[in-house]
């Protein structure tokens, strides 16, 4: 408990679920109410630039595809975070790991002399791999050689792009590309097949569901998911208990980057149907599903939830500047405030705020036992 | 038999003139940020000259949009009435092409690439004269032999550029080398910075560039060293280090372009064979760091003062050189070019015939590179 | 040119790249040392070299302008700071949150600054006896920023302050044991208010550096990662103000070398260089069993009376 003027905080231990979606919309109206002020200061009708969002994203079938699509690459890094931060592994590497996938699937696409129906799958078998090592690879150096995982997982995000970059500008560079730095566009075997009318390559979103409810039943049903909570909650409790951290951390890391491997198959055979530019190839979306990962708090299922929100929040982003003709850097200033703001309610849902007048202030602290 | 046809042509015609008396809205699909002070900014300074000039246009951009989104964004463009769409990076290849098989009813100009189709024109504003002729100054300024190059990827644009530019150096100074940094990327001051002070370090004591921040300029005129500018007007941030660069008028092909659409010439069955390749002679690029100042006068009378024996034109100073070379490439007919045969690559390799110029597919999948070109050269052929 | 040159032209290159990157790693070392990780270091930078551009322009004297960058980031990292020691927020996201927000207001804000040559950039000096040294006198002494200099002596003093001093105490007992050090009587919340401000003043003057020095003009997303460099560095460097030296001149000198070495190597192996470097030097002294045991408390948030 603690006394500020002449509020007072109570710890809250779990709060419902219901608390946490009324202060997430609550924090989301705040945002969009600063936000109207930006919109107005620029000249914009914030009650029309509102209206407009509103219409093109969640009001047609376009914008609701757009949504999805977006949302895709989201889910899935964002459920392999979620699982890495579970274990306290602070992967920011995602990025890296997805760019690793979408390298597998191009030798798959395009050099590998696989055909026909099996293709695909195996750019996913492949992709995933990929990400898994590029994933494990941190876990190694944390466990054996505590190499700070922050700072490895970030350098490698580098490491993979510049990898990438030589591929395309060397040796995988496409001999009908005129000299520019893509590969040959993928047969049309290894294109991701779509919802019709729409750049939603449905197969990686079924993964990314499925990927997320069986993320959720590890978690919670088998021995490795309650491994990896101890490991996560309190290290020392893992080491009595005979928890192997080095094996722990090979799983989550596994499972994390090479989830993030599966969103670069998908960007790759759903999208673009060539490696091109790492900049390109990703658009930070594995920076992006930190936030989704942590908006989601522990749960991969709310990764649903959560990776919707941010593909809602890009797609809104493409109509401010497409349709409203604002500076693209508007959607950087959104992003932020409603960031803050939605960590901004954490003090509403992990404290009660009660409003204490004079000598009162004892009756509360006798009974904040905890 | 005959009615039917003149029937055809009277409604084919009365189309046009329906089709061309509309009002156009044009929209702008933007790789970069209109602030990169490089190619985006240029194209958007160019759409807003033609938007002022042309009480028919109406037009709309959006920016930063990465390559593999353009598709969505086209989508939304033409929901909101846009009849003409600009693409502006080669990377934008198949959206813009997908879309104009998906509305046919839409002109679509796609900026530095090779796919067109019945709706759909390419366009390009290109430099490599330009750079030759910078070449030329450059070649005549260097005291070490050593002239640096600051480039942003290793693709066929630039590799023409740095190619063009050494032609003109070694023109006038047979034993100069260019010395070649990659910095991958259009836009990074820093690796900008720091590739240009490795090339001093190595001994470069002129500098040219192709990339989108006047890093390079900075940098060389800090160290007291002269540059050539590229792509927006950059005198100003080195006014007694600059001595000439190149400039872009998108303005010219986007005018031309948007009147003949306006007049009809245009529509959208006849585009499958319309590519732009504007030059000097069109007026889509310029020589100079800034509009109308082809070289900086700060430098004129050390390149008046430099006289070489010339193979073609006997002794002549590079000023006027510069200036022979640049009336070449005008109007009415261009009767030179850098690449004139017979060239060879670094490895000896004849690459184009004594006597011929370059074709076009030549220019824009040129991937060797020619003598005095020193450093790496990803993608260069084997022998 | 012999090697000597090589030495010196690589050293120089390192400290002068490396100057923004030494002024953001310090600041965030003291933010990490009272137990807040700030992510928002690009983002405090990128609205740092704006101020510094428009109000070093604006006034003619670009040493307003880097203390404009230095009020500017402190404010920035002032949000944070209210996230998250008086909100607890989550500190990781509050820090995202402020790159994101700062690279979006910055180029918001900064339309109007962009392709204008900056009249008046930072003066450079040589220091006069130190700069006689055979080969580091060129290297270190000659021709630098004065936000270089300041910069390497900022250093070694706030490793006497960490260290040696009972404020250094303080804020290392925060960022250890929050509970331990507000029995002693240590106001947390302030400490790490103050030192998350600190890193944010510090973080603005390295964005300022980038705009009125490095390269004295405005353009949108001018820092092009450096923050996020600086994060690593801040770990690499073990939360210590004269590694941090060490780790910027390593970082910076490779940084160079990718491009002195173009002609030999593969550029892209060169540009990945520093990165992978970077992992290698951690791995090695993994190796060699050396602890760098990172605060504590670093990333969680302070309650009273709570352990």
């Amino acid at each position: 408990m603690k006394r500020l003027g002449p509020f007072v905080f109570e710890r809250r231990l779990a709060p419902t679920r219901a608390a946490i979606l009324g202060y997430s919309l609550l924090a989301i109206l705040a945002a969009l109410i600063v936000m109207s002020f930006i919109f107005w200061a620029y000249g914009v009708s914030p009650i029309k630039a509102y209206s407009v969002i509103g219409r093109t994203t969640l009001g047609s079938r376009f914008g609701l595809m757009e949504i999805l699509r977006r949302a895709i690459p989201l889910l899935l890094c964002g459920v392999g975070l979620v699982i890495a931060f579970r274990a306290k592994f602070w992967n920011i590497g995602a990025e890296g790991q997805l760019l690793a996938g979408a390298v597998a699937a191009t030798w798959v696409a395009l050099f590998s002399g696989v055909s026909g129906p099996m293709k695909l799958p195996l750019m996913f078998v492949l992709g995933f791999a990929a990400g898994a090592v590029w994933g494990i690879i941190p876990a190694l150096l944390k466990v054996k050689l505590q190499v700070n995982d922050v700072i490895s997982t970030l350098m490698m995000n580098y490491i993979m792009a510049y990898f990438v970059k030589w591929l395309i500008y060397g040796p995988w560079r496409g001999p009908t590309m005129r000299g520019f730095a893509y590969t040959d566009l993928f047969p049309r075997d290894a294109w991701l097949p779509l919802i019709r009318h729409s750049k939603v390559h449905w197969p990686t979103l079924v993964i990314g569901i499925a990927a997320a409810v069986l993320a959720a039943l590890i978690l919670s049903r088998t021995r490795l998911g309650y491994e990896i909570r101890v490991v996560g909650d309190s290290p020392d409790a893992a080491h009595y208990a005979g928890i192997s951290f080095l094996g722990v951390s090979l799983w989550v890391m596994l499972l994390s980057g090479g989830l993030a491997g599966l969103a670069g198959v998908g960007e790759v055979a759903g999208i673009h149907h060539r490696l091109l530019e790492p900049d390109h190839v990703s658009l930070g979306y594995g920076y992006t599903a930190i936030i989704v990962a942590w908006l989601a708090r522990g749960s991969p299922l709310a990764a649903i939830i959560t990776s919707l929100l941010f593909g809602l929040i890009f797609a809104a982003g493409d109509e401010i500047k497409v349709t409203l003709q604002m500076p693209f850097q508007i959607t950087g200033v959104f992003n932020g405030l409603i960031l803050f703001f939605l960590i901004g309610v954490e003090v509403f849902l992990y404290w009660k705020i009660r409003v204490v007048r004079g000598g009162k202030e004892t009756e509360w602290a006798g009974k904040a036992g905890s | 038999m005959r009615k039917l046809v003149l029937l055809t042509a009277v409604i084919l015609l009365f189309g046009l003139v329906v089709f061309g008396a509309e009002k156009i809205k044009a929209g702008f699909v933007y790789v970069g940020p209109i602030g990169d002070y490089g190619w985006t900014h240029a194209h958007d300074l160019a759409r807003r000259i033609v938007d002022d000039k042309f009480d028919w246009l109406e037009t709309v951009y959006v920016e930063s949009v990465p390559e593999g989104q353009e598709g969505a964004i086209i989508d939304r463009l033409i929901a909101q009435g846009c009849n003409v769409i600009f693409t502006t990076s080669f990377g934008f290849m198949d959206g813009p092409l997908e879309a104009a098989m998906r509305y046919p009813d839409v002109i679509f100009a796609h900026c530095s690439g090779f796919k067109r189709y019945k709706n759909m024109a390419t366009y390009m504003a290109d430099f490599y004269q330009v750079y030759y002729l910078n070449g030329l100054m450059a070649g005549a300024l260097t005291k070490t032999g050593k002239i640096g190059y600051v480039a942003a990827h290793p693709i066929p644009e630039l590799k023409r550029h740095i190619n063009a530019f050494t032609i003109g150096v070694r023109e006038v100074n047979p034993d100069a080398e260019v010395h070649v940094r990659w910095i991958y990327s259009w836009y990074d001051p820093a690796a900008a910075k720091e590739a240009t002070e490795a090339l001093i370090a190595e001994g470069c004591d002129v500098f040219a560039f192709t990339e989108d921040s006047p890093t390079v300029v900075q940098v060389a005129a800090e160290n007291g060293l002269p540059s050539f500018a590229h792509y927006s007007p950059m005198l100003k941030f080195a006014p007694d280090h600059v001595v000439s660069g190149q400039l872009v008028h998108w303005e010219k092909i986007y005018e031309d372009f948007l009147v003949k659409v306006h007049e009809g010439i245009y529509t959208t069955e006849n585009l499958a064979y319309v590519d732009y390749w504007w030059t000097l002679p069109q007026g889509a690029v310029e020589l100079g760091a800034d509009f109308g100042v082809p070289i900086n006068p700060v430098w004129e009378d050390e390149l008046k003062a430099k006289v070489i024996d010339h193979p073609v034109f006997g002794k002549v100073s590079i000023y006027d050189l510069v200036m022979i070379r640049h009336s070449q490439f005008g109007a009415p007919g261009i009767t030179f070019d850098p690449f004139q045969g017979p060239v060879y690559d670094r490895k000896g390799v004849l690459r184009i015939p004594e006597g011929t110029w370059p074709s076009y597919e030549t220019l824009v999948t040129m991937q060797w590179a020619v003598d005095g070109v020193v450093g790496p050269w990803p993608g260069e052929p084997e022998e | 040119m012999g090697w000597e040159s090589w030495i010196v032209d690589t050293l120089r290159r390192a400290l002068a790249y490396g100057t923004p990157l030494l002024w953001g790693t310090l600041g965030e070392i003291y933010a990490e040392r009272a137990g807040v990780v700030n992510l928002g270091v690009e983002g405090m930078m990128i609205l740092g070299a704006l101020s510094a551009f428009a109000v070093a322009q604006s006034t003619g004297n670009p040493w307003i302008g880097v203390l404009a960058a230095a009020v500017v980031g402190g404010l920035a990292a002032l949000i944070h700071a209210f996230f998250s020691v008086t909100l607890r927020a989550n500190q990781y996201v509050s820090g995202l949150a402020l790159t994101i927000f700062g690279l979006g207001l910055s180029g918001l804000l900064g339309t109007s600054w962009v392709g204008i040559s900056l009249k008046n950039p930072l003066p450079k000096a040589t220091i006069p006896g130190l700069s006689r040294i055979p080969i580091l006198g060129d290297a270190l002494f000659r021709d630098h920023s004065y936000l270089t200099y300041i910069g390497l002596f900022l250093a070694v003093v706030l490793w006497f302050v960490l260290y040696k001093t009972r404020w250094g105490i303080s804020i290392r007992s925060v960022g250890e044991s929050p509970s331990t050090a507000d029995a002693m009587g240590i106001n947390v919340f302030l400490v790490r208010y103050l030192c998350v401000i600190f890193g944010g003043v510090l973080a603005g003057v390295a964005g300022g550096f980038l705009s009125v020095e490095y390269r004295p003009s405005w353009t949108e997303g001018m820092t092009a990662g450096m923050g996020w460099i600086v994060i690593a560095l801040t770990i690499f460097a073990a939360w210590d103000p004269l590694q941090a030296v060490g780790g910027v001149v390593l970082f910076g000198g490779l940084y160079h070398l990718a491009y002195r070495l173009q002609r030999w190597f593969p550029p892209e192996f060169l540009k990945l260089m520093p990165y992978a470097f970077a992992i290698l030097v951690l791995a090695v002294a993994g190796l060699r069993k050396v602890r760098r045991g990172a605060p504590a408390a670093l990333g969680l948030p302070y309650v009273r009376g709570q352990r």
